[in-house]
This record gives C-alpha cells, sequence and structure tokens, in this order.
C-alpha cells in the first residue's frame, strides 16, 4: 500500500507546469479543432486516450478495489509495516508488471515510459500500474 | 511546400514563445513551427504542444488548437484557418484576455479512503470478511461485487469532496469545469478560469485547501495554462466539433 509522505511544505503556493500526466490528462483532447478538409493530419492518439477513459467501471477496476480492501488490515493502528504487508507490497510490485490498466496500454503507444516522466514528480504516485476510470464529462456550471 | 504544425492563437501583438515562429493575420497570428516529418515521436510532440502554449500562457491569452494538427503550409493557415475564423478568434481571444486556467487535481490516499469505506459500510465489511475465506477462483464473483461496492462507495465521496474543492475555489474563478479522472486514485480533476489580478488569491485557497486535505488526499496544483477547458473547440461557428 501506498505509504503516506509528508508533502513539502510550500508545495502548493505556486501552481506548477505542466507533466506529462497533465497533458494527457487534459491537453490531449481539447483545443480548437480545425476543419478536417483543410487540414493535413490530426495525430490519432487523442482516440488511444478516449478508449483508455472508457474504463471507467471496470471489472478491472472492482477487482483492484476488491484486493485492495481484502489485503487491508483493519487492526493496524500503528504505521509500522508488518512482515505480512511487506510481502503484500512486494507481491503487489510483481502482479502489477501482469495487470496492466488501459492507461498504460496507451502511454506504451505513445511511447511515454515510466522513466521518462522527469517533470511529473508532484502529486501522483504509484498510478502508473492501475487500470484507470473516467469521469463522466460535466461542466460544473451545468449542474 | 512546407507542412505546419500549429499550436494555439494569440493576439497579433503577442510575440512568438521560443522554439516556434507566428503567422499573422490582421489582429490575430497562429503559433506554428515547422511539422516534423516523424510524427510518431508522439511524446517529444506532446511535450513541445504543452511547453509553447505554457510560455505564452504566462504572459499573454493563447487560444490553444487541438494537439497534433498540421496544415500545408503557411498560406493554408491563412486562407483556411485564420480568414475564415477571424471574428470567432479574435472574440474569443478578447474574452479570455487577462485570465489563465489553474488546474487543481485531488488524489487519494488510498489506504486512509478505502479504510473509511469498510467501515462505513457494514454491508461492505461484511461481504470483504466472506470474501477474504474464499479462494481466488471460488471467490471471483462475490470478489467482483465487493469491488463495485466499493466503487459505489468511492464514486460518492469523489461526489462530495469535488462539492468541496468547486465550493471553495470557484467564487475566486470567472468560470469552472469538473473535468474527466482518469486514474482510480484520482479524487477530483478540476479546472479554473482565473483573472490574473486574482492568481495569488486562488493559490492561498488551494494551500488551505491542501492542509484541510492532508493525510486523505493530495493535491497537484498545475498552471498557469492555456483556457484548455475554456476556448471552446469549434474553430468555425457552425461546424461540428468533430468533423
Amino acid at each position: 500500500m501506498a505509504i503516506a509522505h509528508a508533502a513539502p511544505s510550500g508545495y502548493l503556493e505556486r501552481p506548477r507546469p505542466s507533466g506529462l500526466a497533465d497533458v494527457i490528462d487534459i491537453i490531449l483532447d481539447k483545443g480548437l479543432v480545425i476543419d478536417a478538409y483543410v487540414r493535413v493530419s490530426l495525430i490519432g492518439i487523442e482516440l488511444i486516450v478516449i478508449d483508455a477513459r472508457i474504463v471507467i467501471a471496470s471489472v478491472d477496476t472492482y477487482l483492484r478495489f476488491a484486493e485492495a480492501v481484502n489485503r487491508m488490515d483493519l487492526t493496524k493502528t500503528d504505521d509500522s509495516d508488518t512482515l505480512p504487508e511487506l510481502l503484500d507490497e512486494i507481491r503487489e510490485g510483481a502482479s502489477s508488471s501482469k495487470t496492466k490498466g488501459a492507461i498504460d496500454g496507451a502511454k506504451e503507444k505513445l511511447g511515454i515510459g515510466g522513466g521518462d516522466d522527469d517533470d511529473d514528480d508532484n502529486g501522483k504516485k504509484s498510478t502508473r500500474s492501475r487500470s484507470t476510470s473516467g469521469g463522466s464529462r460535466r461542466k460544473a456550471k451545468d449542474d | 511546400m512546407t507542412e505546419v504544425h500549429v499550436f494555439g492563437v494569440i493576439s497579433a501583438a503577442d510575440g512568438a514563445p521560443s522554439g516556434a515562429r507566428t503567422i499573422a493575420h490582421r489582429d490575430v497570428a497562429a503559433i506554428v513551427n515547422e511539422a516534423q516529418p516523424d510524427r510518431t515521436v508522439a511524446t517529444a510532440l506532446l511535450r513541445a504542444h504543452s511547453r509553447i502554449l505554457e510560455e505564452v500562457a504566462r504572459e499573454a491569452t493563447v487560444l490553444p488548437v487541438r494537439f497534433g494538427t498540421v496544415m500545408v503550409d503557411d498560406r493554408a493557415v491563412v486562407d483556411e484557418f485564420l480568414a475564415p475564423s477571424h471574428d470567432l478568434l479574435a472574440a474569443r481571444l478578447a474574452e479570455l484576455a487577462g485570465k489563465v486556467q489553474l488546474s487543481v487535481k485531488a488524489f487519494y490516499e488510498e489506504e486512509a479512503l478505502l479504510r473509511g469505506v469498510v467501515e462505513g459500510s457494514p454491508a461492505i465489511a461484511r461481504l470483504r470478511e466472506r470474501v477474504r475465506g474464499l479462494s481466488p477462483d471460488a471467490g471471483y464473483y462475490e470478489r467482483i461485487r465487493l469491488g463495485e461496492l466499493v466503487n459505489a462507495e468511492v464514486e460518492r465521496a469523489r461526489e462530495r469532496d469535488a462539492a468541496v474543492v468547486f465550493g471553495r475555489l470557484e467564487p475566486l474563478a470567472v468560470d469552472a469545469s469538473n473535468e474527466p479522472i482518469s486514474t482510480p486514485d484520482s479524487a477530483v480533476n478540476a479546472a479554473f478560469l482565473v483573472e490574473r489580478p486574482r492568481m495569488d488569491e486562488f493559490s492561498a485557497a488551494v494551500v488551505r485547501l491542501g492542509k484541510e486535505f492532508e493525510g486523505r488526499m493530495r493535491l497537484r496544483y498545475v498552471g498557469p495554462q492555456p483556457p484548455y477547458s475554456f476556448a471552446g473547440d469549434d474553430a468555425k461557428p457552425g461546424v461540428p466539433a468533430w468533423a
């Protein structure tokens, strides 16, 4: 399970430039669309990402949540890892390479490896090996 | 004839960012550079797209163009895009002048979240106990059911937490947009259109929110970005977004 690290103080005082994860999240399917008849091409990777978001409430997500709650030790009160938990973490690490989420697939197609994500140091952690769920799109104002 | 990659539109009075040039038509200008012959290096192109637009957004107002848009040559950019869409582009630039997008994303500390879910729902706690006693194969459908119930609780938590984020930050913004989340540990993916003079006030509110959420959620605060969520996606009035 992820261990909570104290956030570095002042990390929210100024907004940060976009990291690659932000680019995928928000940039890819946004912006003015120029008429298809007059442009040469529109690189087709946004389709992959839209595909990835369709996995919103998938069996993958359910199984992952089920696994996570099953692993949880509800009697645990302190923060020290017990041996079974450490073993779980090792197993989790091993299995996460087998069960890849759609975003990973999309990122692989984009040639985006976890290792080159140097500008994405803040915020998301260990989200890469998980399957995806895309929220329903709605403007806050429309609610 | 050199194909050009189109990144965004600015006022012709604003300068080009590094690594790009502008093609002006009357008072608007497209930010472009020479299209890469190899369009398979999507990562590099994505980074370039984001960096170029963000550099402009630091000082000026920019309308982003959909990632990966390539046109035949400079003339096509004027004749097929800037000229026919001039009034729309000029109006959008005027509307968005002096405003930037700031994105606030919240991610759950998963253990704390799921602990709360199990402890808050007797039905989930009971099913969890039952599933724990079953072999993975025997308990397959029970596990899916358990995950489904947990997921529903997580969805409810997202709605509650989004309401808090928007309740706190939307009053400081001109507009707000609830964006889709992209990972299971995502709580909220919110975009705000903020007037530049109010950025510090907005940032202070984000800091307060981050303190409140500590231990339960981590925040990621990104910007100033071009108004990706507020610039619209139709380049011409009356033309469907996905032609």
